[in-house]
């Protein structure tokens, strides 16, 4: 049984990262052929450079992949109680750290040539015998790395919505723009045969400004995530609806009055603390406390670590989103219980 | 921005190639060929010998008789400027020269300043190195790159 810390993953999401951990070994084995061969081919074309800079970083997400899971399927120890989960934002950190790097110097090195209007000189290679012109070589290399990538990372997108990985889903990403790097360096490089020199840097800038954007939407998602922000989708865009779901689970039960919860992302799993208040007059038995966390992991396999703690009032401190949602119903002034402790003894 | 990008590079890729079929590949930018057919071949060399020598301003060596034969496959003239390595480099990025020689290899430092071409001999050198020889045309003017890389790898040149 697959486990990410002391998560056991259900068949569907076994059988997706056994997959995921596939593909990330093909993408790599793939990037070693095509940084080979656009290496070989590339000569003095700044668009080409450029391209087999995206793919050089084309290999940090995938090898990230690889170690986050190894390293987050580590169970929970004394010195890490909450499990190796973060690898995960570690590694979408670093991938996303690198393509901003890799993109600036990028952006700096094709504007400066083209400002200072090099002209690229792409001349003849002799290729079996034959003198051949590099162009049609650079342009064949390109065609060739631009399309595994396509396929690899249309087949990657669902596995990282199904593993909740956001280091899959970046690197998917990325694979799936990467037929736009191919195409812009094919357009500067016919640009080049037909005699206008500024064609390949213009396309090389647009390579690189993509992998500098790439970079920088990464890099909001993962540190805000690392920042512990509220729960997200996968792809970092919208709220995630096993938030509403858990507070709707626990809502349903008969002696609960109000609910309110924070969960962050730990990297695949989430880690949630809901604050239940019971109805007036109850008196709540540990048994249903049990009952309600287990209705709650019950949702989805990513729910698991998860405290309930019952409460007097809903604790406006650490539930920051509660004031606006709370107005109706809640009696203006400072609410009792855990945010407002009596410290005046 | 992806879909607008995409139809973008198709419209430019497909004005590109259905341009191209009136004109060869690759073309100069600056037309320097063109130019050169039935013209002047404006070529520099410093002195190296056995590649480039000079006596009295009349330039010779192996190197100055494959830019000769060159001119003639383009009906052209030769005219020979003969000054050190680095003014002739200045002068072909001015463009003032159309080709330059001197004994010159595949890991010339002027590499990034004018175009070197694919190497037409390999020899050894004094300490058992290997010397890739190259000639240097201004830099993005491919046609004319191309047209004296095919005829230096047609000429099987021998080490004088």
């Amino acid at each position: 049984m697959t486990r990410f810390g002391h998560t056991e993953l259900p068949d569907e999401q076994e059988r997706a990262l056994r997959r995921a951990v596939r593909l990330a070994w093909l993408t790599i084995g793939f990037l070693v052929t095509a940084v080979t061969v656009v290496y070989v081919t590339m000569g003095s074309s700044q668009a080409m450079k450029a391209a087999w800079a995206e793919d050089l970083l084309s290999f940090i997400p995938p090898i990230s992949f690889l170690v986050a899971t190894h390293l987050a399927s580590r169970p929970p120890s004394d010195t890490h109680p909450y499990g190796f989960h973060r690898a995960v934002g570690v590694g979408h950190v670093v991938a996303s750290t690198a393509l901003v790097t890799m993109g600036a110097f990028l952006v700096w090195d094709s504007g400066s040539g083209l400002l200072k209007a090099e002209h690229p000189p792409v001349g003849t290679m002799v290729v079996l015998g034959q003198p051949v012109w590099s162009g049609w070589l650079m342009i064949a290399a390109m065609v060739y790395t631009g399309i595994p990538p396509v396929l690899l990372g249309r087949a990657k997108l669902p596995l990282a919505e199904k593993l909740h990985d956001r280091v899959l889903f970046a690197d998917a990403d990325m694979n799936k723009a990467d037929w736009m790097t191919a195409a812009g360096g094919i357009v500067g490089i016919l640009g080049i045969g037909v005699g206008l020199w500024w064609a390949d840097a213009v396309a090389a800038l647009f390579i690189s400004g993509s992998i500098l954007h790439d970079g920088v939407r990464n890099m909001r998602v993962a540190v805000a995530a690392l920042m512990d922000s509220r729960a997200m989708t996968v792809d970092g865009k919208d709220e995630h609806p096993l938030m509403g779901q858990v507070d709707a689970a626990l809502g349903s039960l008969p002696w609960v009055d109000e609910v309110g919860s924070r969960v962050r992302d730990e990297g695949h799993v989430f880690h949630v603390e809901s604050f239940v208040v019971p109805v007036e007059g109850h008196q709540v038995t540990l048994a249903e406390l049990r009952e309600a966390r287990e209705r709650a992991i019950r949702l989805d396999w990513k729910v698991q670590d998860m405290v309930v703690v019952p409460v007097e009032d809903l604790p406006a401190r650490f539930l920051p989103g509660l004031g606006a949602a709370q107005d109706d119903d809640a009696p203006a002034g400072s609410p009792k219980g855990w945010d407002a402790p009596d410290r005046s003894r | 921005m992806t879909r607008n990008f995409a139809a973008a590079a198709v419209a430019v890729g497909l004005g590109i190639v259905l341009g191209g079929c009136s004109v060869t590949i690759p073309t100069d930018p600056d037309g320097t060929l063109d130019e050169l057919r039935g013209g002047v071949v404006r070529a520099g060399a410093s002195v190296n010998p056995p590649w480039t020598d000079a006596e009295a301003g009349a330039p010779s060596g192996a190197e100055v008789d494959l830019v000769e034969d060159f001119a003639e496959t383009l009906d052209a003239q030769v005219e020979w400027t003969v000054a050190g390595e680095e003014e002739l480099v200045a002068e072909m990025e001015r463009g003032e020269l159309d080709v330059l020689v001197g004994g010159l290899t595949a890991t010339s430092p002027w590499a990034d300043k004018v175009a070197l071409t694919y190497p037409y001999l390999t020899t050894t050198g004094p300490e058992g190195e290997k010397e890739l020889h190259v000639m240097a045309v201004p830099s993005g003017e491919n046609a004319l790159m191309t047209a004296l890389e095919r005829f230096l790898l047609d000429q099987e040149v021998q080490q004088p």
